[in-house]
């Protein structure tokens, strides 16, 4: 068990965790961050992604002790003030979820994405989500969420 | 699933690691960025007692240039290449090569370090970093000492790095002036994957437009990243007419030693190899723009 401060969806969190713990079981199993969906375990198929210092991560592959002194943002710390932020919104008007797995994932690439680079091209959001998989196949409507997001539509 | 319970150490200098790593008993293993060993782990090819993560050794992540020479921390994540101006300026093979691997989200966490001590033979890195002569620092022990690259990979997923020791560094010297340079991966799967083969080539011509010199680097053409010499001596000398980057191209087929995999058979990667020289050496002759995707969907649409 190994103890580590971090701050997590913008408050500081200081926690006890097994050292063989990914980051995904601590948020999962201890934090009940469930938003934060388990997949294929092996940092394929996107659904686990998070932000770590506002880089996206697959948090399946990340031990937790890698979270110190770092910050983490989760599919539930993107709304602002308990309303979606502009691009849940934007997800929520394209049609852009269908069954929802891959979706928190979806949002937190594409949050990097506009964070360093505010109005991608399709060509540069398909580059940035090409690690989340959607078994709906609803890729197109992500992609014009996340563009719709861009421009402040 | 959660992972095989094992200890974790978090050395917080290189003596340290060192120390730890001739200390401890059982299975012992670095984990660097972990987007290799995790997965390993998970599967079970892998049951390490001890893990030795070097994550808060300071010294070993960063980019440095000092005096032409390029300096890169084993635990530099390959997404911080693309952001050092420096780096995608005098290296623009090594940024392309490290900026096609897996996706945005691996790259974020996968070290350079990391992905050369896994030994893949279809590593993106590795091939440029053969055509850059790039030397790799280890320490041990008793000492560090330098391996240049041509001699780290010595077999399937095995490299120079003895047990005890740890690659700190990867060193690359500067890029020889007026060369021609780009990486071209072939993924039949899906954009993401490793590539099936991957061909890196640095190009120098000289006056009369002929091959002054040429290095040219192979990923998934054996059991390690590999040099394609012959392929190299053939065009040598040789203005890069069609006739001469078919004989390279052969070269490089014949040169290969690819292995069968679920990705594809040996006959198959052989024959990718003479498609990929060939298409990489004829966009480099014809000054043809090699931006990571740009150049794949444009050499996509043309038939073998």
């Amino acid at each position: 068990m190994m103890s580590i401060d971090f701050t997590l969806n913008g408050r500081p969190c200081r926690i006890d965790v097994p050292a063989h713990w990914t980051a995904l079981d601590l948020l999962r199993d201890r934090l009940a961050l469930n938003g934060t969906k388990s997949g294929c375990g092996e940092g394929v198929c996107g659904t686990c992604t998070v932000l770590l210092d506002g880089e996206p991560v697959r948090s399946c592959l990340v031990l937790a002790s890698r979270l110190r002194s770092r910050a983490v943002l989760t599919v539930e710390g993107l709304d602002r003030d308990g309303e979606p932020d502009q691009l849940q919104a934007a997800f929520a008007r394209a049609g852009a979820v269908q069954c929802g797995f891959c979706t928190p994932g979806m949002l937190l690439a594409a949050r990097a994405l506009l964070a360093s680079n505010p109005s991608p091209t399709a060509h540069e959001v398909r580059e940035a989500l090409a690690g989340n998989l959607c078994r709906c196949t609803g890729y197109a409507k992500i992609i014009e969420a996340v563009l719709a997001a861009s421009t402040g539509c | 699933m959660r992972l095989r319970p094992f200890a974790l150490a978090e050395p917080e200098s290189v003596p340290e690691a060192v120390e730890l790593l001739a200390r401890l008993e059982g299975d012992v293993r670095i984990i660097a960025g972990g987007t290799a060993l995790v997965p390993t782990m998970r599967l079970g090819l892998v049951t390490p007692d001890r893990l030795v993560s070097l994550h808060r050794i300071v010294g070993l992540s960063g980019i440095r240039v000092d005096q032409g020479v390029l300096e890169i921390g084993a635990m530099t994540s390959l997404a911080a290449f693309a952001r050092h101006d420096a780096l995608r300026s005098g290296w623009p093979l090594l940024a392309q090569a490290a900026g096609r691997v897996a996706t945005p989200a691996i790259r974020s966490t996968a070290t350079l370090g990391g992905n050369l001590c896994y030994a893949e033979a279809a590593s993106d890195p590795a091939p440029a970093l053969l055509c850059l002569d790039a030397q790799v620092r280890v320490a041990g022990a008793v000492d560090e000492r330098v391996v240049p690259i041509g001699e780290f990979f010595t077999g399937f997923y095995e490299t120079a790095v003895a047990p005890g020791e740890i690659l700190t560094s990867v060193r690359v010297p500067a890029v020889p002036p007026g060369a021609y340079s780009g990486y071209l991966k072939y993924c039949p799967r899906s954009a993401e994957d490793k590539p099936l083969v991957g061909v890196a080539a640095l190009l120098v011509l000289d006056a009369g437009r002929r091959v002054g010199e040429i290095r040219i680097g192979l990923a998934g053409a054996a059991p390690t990243p590999m040099r394609a010499r012959q392929a190299e001596a053939v065009v040598t000398g040789q203005a890069l007419t069609d006739r001469a980057i078919h004989g390279a191209a052969d070269a490089a087929a014949s040169e290969a030693e690819p292995l069968s995999d679920l990705m594809g058979s040996a006959d198959y990667r052989r024959e990718m190899i003479r498609v990929w020289v060939r298409r990489l050496l004829t966009a480099l002759r014809d000054g043809r723009s090699l931006t990571p995707r740009s150049a794949v969907d444009q050499l996509m649409s043309q038939s073998p």
